[in-house]
């Protein structure tokens, strides 16, 4: 026989104001099988749970009821009370009484006592049918898998292959370094970005514990938290990183003249190539796409120049695998193309860039040697307008968030185009400024009073050509008045976006995102770093907008999270999961269709005792099942069941009321 | 429309070339005019098969049997039985390369009184859809029709409804046969004999059978290809076509045209999601 304890919580006034406590008490000792009831004004506090560890024993209670807060709330805090007495943990039921009843009744005392008093006659209900059940364990991969080798991927990767775990970092191009390899100087000190990060690009090259593959992808992944399995493709480099020596020779000797990405296109690089010279690993590719002798069969002038016979022409694509305990994705951010401001003439005039183009050109290894020139005659501008918030902000062309960086590295824009131009101006048409930081305030303080840049409230509503110069029509919202700058130069701060393969790779690996392709965290507060996905982590712009300090700290954040979850040999894990009756299972594999988490695999039985002949039922991956239910709701002949939530426990919820 | 020599030349050919063990048809019954389905090992009796409009059942319902299930079988199958053999394939059931399957350009079939049946006159895929050699010739695809009865039901209020099935239902004995005759019904235990399943098992009360039968309904619901098997079996001649009907409707309407078992690999409306599905109606 079932002895329950009921306990009622008062959550201070949060569910006594709106519900009737007592009245909730007498009712559960109404329950047949309910021994003990009893309120208390905090439950989840010390004493509150005292007195369930202490009802426990004196009861000799066989399940327990608290109905109080929501589960997702203090779930399992009471289960720890249960733990405390010796009792399972899985024999408590929490009833929701607050979000299901106070809050949402609070015009209606009556009622709202009444369906609290519901809530508690289906939870002891439920808790009659509850069965002990027990944390699983999971053996554990200990490697991480991180994609994606800017300063997110490299500072996740430093940061756990520190504490002895191996990583394996992909990424896409033929170096690490990502966009913070293309900037200047960076915000609010102006330190070099290429000073402060290279060194870190090198340890990860020279470091025990990683593993790099550059120039590839990450093309399936399989398994769950713990033990993944990865598909990486490696692009064909046509050059045989183990012989060469980075001497330089096959670059300098190729006739092939491509736009140079690293650049934004402003100069060009070779068809075999090094993207940087700080690249690491310092070894060129090629480029199959514009290289003449794989189009054509022609040429090899490469091959030929190369002492170490390096270059091999005839190298293939090459999947490797691997196993994983976790992933990081930093993915990193592209810009937002600025084509739908027509009225600005952007892709018309030449004399209009974007603000990634006017960094690499004003940086000391940029395509101008550091100088901003106009691209249209070269000439170095005098008059520079920043147009802040193109395509962020803004819901009828481009997209409702605002873009984090911009009114940051614009204020740093117009200091380096003084420190470059000394008798230049800059004038910057803004929304708000958004400095909030730390010494973020004082850098753009710093931009207005130092540089003397012109910083004016208000959208640009036109831009023309007029001879060489480029007239800003804009409004200058503080004085309430129309003004026209006569530019030598337009910088557009174009939004960031994600990078465009963002949404296939979150489909390869099972991971949800947003409308911009941005990748969506568990929770937006108490969960930044974590995917729904158990052992998946987001770093860097790969899920928000964010500067390279939030962006560092999130990547050490997920480093933690990896070495938290390998911590030990095995793994817990919630044991509310689905298990199969074979004996009902006819085989029909419509559960395997719903799991949305790939959970779900056939095997082969035999028909019957000692026959020779098989029939395949389902069969669960405790390791990946995440107890959503999907499969429980599609099995006809309900041979499947979730632990904790068994047709039993259900039927006996709908019954109590 | 008579296919009877047909069938025989190709099962004596199928048993002949040792590619059957089994022939599922249609034979007399050796009482009236009427047919009933044979399984047929002996090649001897492959003289017995007949089919005429008067071949009413669904036969890929004996492919589920044991005699069957693991058996090299040839078979026939009308516009509808052959959607409900697609399910069965696809959901893992019968083994494609283990039947040899007759398709039939259906035109038809009639009820004991020799008018044609309800739903043959409101049938959509009248061809077999899936098929090794296909007899007479295929007529296309035609429209969705409402069906009569289910726009008379839908005049009635909620309440009135319900009524009406609570009433109908109360003639049900729970013999099971609408179950046993359908093809899809194939389950190991059906949830309806489960000890845990309060709602249903329990004497023959009208609130078990209702509880019973709509469970049943809706386990058929984007499955159900109305071939009235069950309608056929029922020995308490229940409408039961109108639960399905209803059902088709609905899942017709809003989940994009679906018909159950027309498409090769695809699975009931409830049991596939594709990203490309509506969402429209989430908040």
């Amino acid at each position: 026989m079932a002895r329950v304890g009921v306990f009622v919580c008062f959550c201070g006034a949060n569910i006594a104001d709106f519900v009737d406590v007592p009245t909730v008490v007498e009712e559960a000792k109404k329950i047949r099988e309910v021994k003990f009831a009893v309120d208390y004004k905090y439950m989840c506090s010390d004493p509150g749970q005292q007195m369930i560890r202490d009802a426990i024993v004196q009861y000799r209670l066989t399940s327990i009821v608290v109905a109080a807060c929501s589960p997702r709330m203090h779930e399992k805090t009471f289960r720890k009370a249960l733990s405390d007495a010796g009792m399972n943990p899985y024999l408590l039921e929490v009833a929701n009484i607050r979000e299901h009843s106070s809050w949402v009744h609070q015009k209606d005392k009556k009622a709202a006592t009444e369906k609290a008093g519901d809530l508690v006659r289906m939870a002891v209900a439920k808790s009659i049918a509850n069965e002990q059940l027990h944390e699983i364990s999971v053996p554990v991969t200990k490697r991480a898998l991180v994609i994606g080798g800017g300063i997110a991927g490299i500072q996740a990767a430093l940061d756990i292959a520190d504490a002895h775990i191996p990583v394996t970092l992909v990424e896409r191009s033929p170096s690490i370094g990502g966009r913070m390899a293309q900037l200047d100087e960076t915000f609010p000190t102006l330190d070099c970005s290429q000073c402060i990060l290279t060194p870190k690009m090198v340890d990860v090259a020279s470091h025990p514990y990683i593993e790099l593959i550059p120039y590839s992808e990450v093309i399936e992944l399989n398994g769950y938290v713990g033990n993944y399995k990865a598909k990486i493709r490696k692009k064909a480099s046509y050059v045989n990183f183990k012989t060469c020596t980075g001497c330089g020779t096959c670059w300098q000797k190729c006739p092939v003249k491509v736009p140079n990405e690293y650049n934004m296109g402003i100069d060009k690089r070779k068809a075999i190539y090094t993207p940087f010279p700080q690249a690491v690993p310092n070894k060129p590719v090629i480029d199959a796409e514009h290289c003449t002798y794989l189009l054509k069969g022609k040429c090899g002038i490469c091959a030929k120049f190369c002492e170490k016979g390096s270059i091999d022409f005839k190298m293939q694509d090459e999947v490797i695998e691997r196993e994983i305990g976790a992933v990081v994705v930093a993915t990193g951010y592209d810009l937002w193309d600025a084509t739908p401001y027509e009225e600005y003439g952007v892709g018309r005039y030449k004399d209009i860039i974007n603000s990634l183009e006017f960094e690499r050109m004003v940086s000391a290894n940029g395509p101008t040697g550091g100088l901003p020139i106009r691209p249209s005659d070269g000439k170095v501008p005098k008059t520079v307008v920043f147009i802040k918030c193109v395509g962020s902000r803004d819901k009828a062309k481009g997209i409702e968030f605002c873009s984090k960086i911009c009114c940051m590295y614009t204020a740093k824009h117009a200091i380096l185009l003084h420190h470059k131009v000394h008798d230049s101006r800059a004038y910057i048409f803004y929304m708000d400024i958004r400095a909030a930081g730390k010494g973020y305030e004082e850098f753009v303080n710093r931009a207005q009073v130092e540089t003397g840049a012109v910083y004016l409230r208000g959208r640009v509503s036109k831009i023309y050509q007029k001879g060489e110069k480029l007239m800003v029509r804009g409004e200058d919202g503080q004085l309430g008045r129309e003004v026209e700058v006569e530019a030598d130069l337009v910088v557009l701060a174009t939004a960031i976006i994600p990078y465009k393969t963002n949404p296939a790779l979150a489909q390869l690996l099972g991971i949800s995102y947003d409308k911009y392709g941005y990748l969506s965290e568990a929770h937006p507060k108490l969960r930044p770093v974590e995917t729904a996905k158990a052992g998946i982590f987001l770093a860097g712009c790969t899920q928000a907008p964010k500067d390279i300090p939030d962006t560092v700290a999130q990547a050490s954040a997920c480093a933690a999270k990896v070495c938290g979850l390998f911590a030990g040999d095995t793994m817990k894990k919630d044991p509310m999961i689905s298990t199969v009756n074979n004996e009902f299972c006819s085989g029909c594999q419509n559960c395997v269709q719903v799991c949305p988490y790939q959970a779900i695999v056939t095997e082969e039985i035999p028909l019957g005792h000692g026959a020779r002949e098989m029939r395949t039922v389902a069969k669960i991956n405790e390791g990946v099942c995440q107890g959503c239910g999907s499969c429980v709701a599609v099995c006809r002949s309900m041979a499947i069941n979730l632990a904790g939530f068994t047709d039993p426990q259900i039927i006996n919820e709908i019954v109590a009321i | 429309m008579d296919y009877s020599k047909q069938i025989q030349d190709i099962a004596a050919k199928l048993f002949a070339d040792g590619k059957i063990d089994v022939f599922v048809g249609y034979r007399m019954n050796g009482f009236d005019d009427n047919q009933i389905p044979v399984v047929i090992t002996d090649p001897k009796e492959v003289s017995t098969l007949v089919f005429t409009e008067k071949s009413v059942f669904n036969l890929s319902n004996y492919l589920k049997a044991d005699h069957t299930r693991n058996k090299r079988a040839g078979l026939v199958v009308k516009g509808c039985d052959s959607r409900s053999l697609n399910l069965l394939l696809t959901e893992s059931q019968v083994k494609r390369d283990r039947l040899y399957i007759i398709g039939i350009a259906c035109e038809g079939v009639v009820d004991d009184k020799g008018q044609k049946m309800q739903n043959c006159i409101e049938c959509i895929v009248p061809d077999a859809v899936v098929y090794d050699e296909m007899l007479g010739n295929p007529q296309g695809r035609k429209d969705y029709i409402v069906n009569a009865d289910i726009k008379a039901l839908a005049e009635k209020g909620l309440v009135e409804r319900r009524e009406y099935f609570e009433e109908i239902f109360e003639n049900c004995i729970r013999c099971n046969a609408c179950r046993h005759s359908c093809p899809l019904c194939y389950c190991a235990k059906c949830c309806i004999d489960q000890e845990t399943a309060s709602l249903y098992n329990g004497s023959n009360t009208a609130s078990s059978a209702f509880h019973a039968l709509m469970t049943w309904s809706l386990h058929l619901a984007g499955r159900c290809v109305d071939c009235r098997n069950c309608e056929k079996a029922c020995p308490s001649h229940l409408p039961l076509h109108l639960l399905h009907k209803q059902n088709e409707k609905v899942i017709f309407e809003n989940f994009q045209n679906h018909l159950a078992g027309v498409e090769e690999g695809e699975r009931g409306a409830f049991y596939k999601y594709s990203l490309k599905d509506p969402d429209d109606f989430i908040m």
